[in-house]
């Protein structure tokens, strides 16, 4: 099977993803050699200083260690962050941002059906995402090398992992409603607004204890709440995976029922 | 002959906005149809509606036999699609570019569309963001023309080509038709369908209110005509002459509209010593007026 969407979907996002991937070198690099000191830090008694839930939010105690250092730092907010801001970009861009720019209408009137295009393209785009994945395992496997973090691979990976997943979910969302309205701003701020609710939900989950049982919707929750980088593979992760494709499936139809929108 | 488009009662509503209301229409085989109309007629819309780009809001659309709605993708790969504000990824060379919708359909010829390029003057190696109007306007004739389609559907196909490129486009539509392809095309510019076209449809507020043969749209044409003689114009002579309308006299200029044939009047005139001659081409709407004053 011929697959020149999601080969085009690639070639595009090439750039980006070297761009990006330096973005995320740089971070995680910067954030390592930030631990020696911070690990002094908390070597002496700050912690009991931290009310208990900030503690629990935060992981305070897991600071005192590699894993826990570049959780608190890097895997809980900033890098979530950038792995949605780069997914819901592309994400609105491939669909909707292509037909406002009118280029989709000659690509649509070919034998490639218009749900193969969506899949094409939500492939490609998950294939970027996990290209910048893989530029973040190997700096944070080679970071925590070089300053003796002591982070083992495998820890490493499933942060990684936590990193694609929230990526994807959230850029197939913005590729979704991109694909069902044609409207790329209406996809990015939906997906935005998806991602601010899921992160709030996931912070007041933590300290309000009336809202915390509905603490696991949070997308943020099912990929972070583990560590992300730690020994075990939470089964938020099949979650994520799973709304994930619902979305793509649920705008299938959408899309091949819609008008295309002019340029 | 099995008509290569067909459509029945084929309604498009925008909301409110009525682009295309109840249209019945064959073109047949081996056939040029050219869609006239001022703008907002519906004309994008109907070629919008037959590539499936949009849903009919009441009817069907079939070509070559397959229902548009049931089956895009089918319809898709027998037809040649030019959009009306063609656009294509302005990183890719034109080259890139038809090869990678070449790939869509299967793999296309690449001495075809070598030869289409070279026909158009168009430089495929350079990128399409850096193309001017009209050269743009090429790569999408190459795309819609490229994989040999039995269907051509093109929207204004010779917006922004100059001239020549124009005759040259008029040419490729002939070549085109003598393969036995069906073209629909759309156009503002009578002359220009007028040269291709066998048949020609004139749509106004989403109705076709004609459709006619273009010896039939000829014969009922109108052309103003600014006539200067060596003397007082013989209006009484002019008057009394078949098809003349609307003489009026300016000194020793007469203007008039003739419909259908000139060959009355210039036989009338054989007598008279004309000075100067001046004829306009009927515009879109005066072929209106002239349908419009037949049907009374
Ligand atoms: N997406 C849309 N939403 C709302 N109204 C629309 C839309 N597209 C077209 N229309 C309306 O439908 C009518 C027909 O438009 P269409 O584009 O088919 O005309 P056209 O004959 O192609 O005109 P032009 O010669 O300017 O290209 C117009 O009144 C137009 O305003
Ligand atoms: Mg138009």
């Amino acid at each position: 099977m011929s697959v020149h969407v999601y080969r085009k979907t690639l070639r595009d996002q090439r750039r980006a993803v070297v761009g990006w991937g330096a973005a995320v070198a740089l971070l995680v690099l910067l954030m390592a050699a930030l631990w020696p000191s911070v690990r002094d830090i908390f070597d002496a008694d700050l912690l009991a200083a931290y009310p208990e839930p900030f503690q629990r939010l935060f992981d305070l105690e897991a600071m005192a260690t590699g894993a826990g250092f570049l959780n608190a730092e890097l895997f809980s907010i900033i890098l979530p962050g950038m792995f949605i801001a780069y997914g819901v970009g592309r994400g609105a861009r491939l669909i909707a941002g292509e037909e406002q720019d009118g280029v989709l209408e000659v690509v649509v009137v070919t034998p490639l059906s218009r749900t193969r295009l969506l899949l094409e393209k939500a492939t490609g785009l998950a294939t970027g995402i996990v290209g910048l994945d893989a530029v973040l395992l190997v700096v944070t496997v080679v970071g925590s090398i070089v300053i003796d973090m002591a982070i083992p691979i495998g820890h490493a990976a499933v942060g990684a992992v936590a990193m694609v997943l929230i990526g994807v979910q959230h850029g197939w969302l913005a590729l979704a409603v991109g694909a069902a309205t044609g409207r790329r701003t209406l996809a990015v701020a939906a997906a935005s607004a998806v991602a601010v609710a899921g992160y709030a939900l996931h912070v007041i989950g933590a300290l309000v204890e009336a809202v915390a049982p509905w603490q696991p919707l949070s997308p943020f929750t099912q990929a972070i709440d583990a560590g992300p980088v730690s020994g075990t593979v939470p089964v938020g992760f099949a979650w994520l995976a799973i709304t994930a494709l619902m979305v793509v499936a649920a705008a299938i139809p959408l899309f091949t029922r819609r008008d295309l929108v002019t340029a | 002959m099995a008509a290569v488009i067909r459509t029945s009662g084929l309604t498009k509503n925008y909301g409110g906005t009525v682009g295309l209301t109840g249209l019945d229409l064959e073109v047949t085989a081996g056939t040029v149809f050219g869609c006239l109309g001022p703008n907002g007629a519906g004309k994008t819309t109907l070629l919008r509606l037959l590539v499936g780009l949009l849903h009919p809001s009441q009817g069907r659309a079939e070509v070559l036999g397959i229902d548009v709605a049931h089956d895009p993708d089918e319809v898709h790969r027998r037809v040649g699609y030019l959009p009306g504000d063609f656009r294509a990824y302005p990183d890719l060379t034109g080259e890139e570019y038809l090869r990678f919708l070449g790939d869509l359909r299967g793999g296309v010829d690449a001495a075809t569309v070598e030869e289409l390029a070279e026909r158009l003057k168009l430089d495929l190696s350079r990128r399409i963001g850096a193309l001017s109007h009209g050269n743009r306007q090429k790569v999408g004739i190459v795309q819609a023309f490229m994989h040999d389609p039995p269907v051509l559907i093109l929207d204004e196909p010779t917006s922004g080509l100059d001239p020549l490129m124009q005759r040259e486009f008029l040419e490729l539509v002939r070549g085109a038709r003598a393969d036995d392809r069906t073209i629909l095309l759309s156009s503002h510019i009578l002359t220009e369908v007028e040269a291709v076209a066998d048949v020609v449809g004139i749509l106004r507020q989403g109705r076709m209110v004609t459709v006619d043969s273009v010896e039939d749209l000829k014969a009922r044409a109108l052309r103003r005509i600014d006539l200067t003689f060596g003397h007082e114009p013989p209006m009484a002579v002019l008057a009394a002459t078949p098809g003349v309308r609307e003489l009026r006299a300016d000194g020793r200029r007469a203007h008039l509209v003739v419909v259908g044939s000139t060959a009355d009047l210039v036989a009338a005139l054989a007598p008279y010593r004309v000075e100067d001659l001046v004829s306009h081409d009927a515009d879109l709407e005066e072929i209106f007026l002239a349908h419009y004053a037949e049907e009374g």
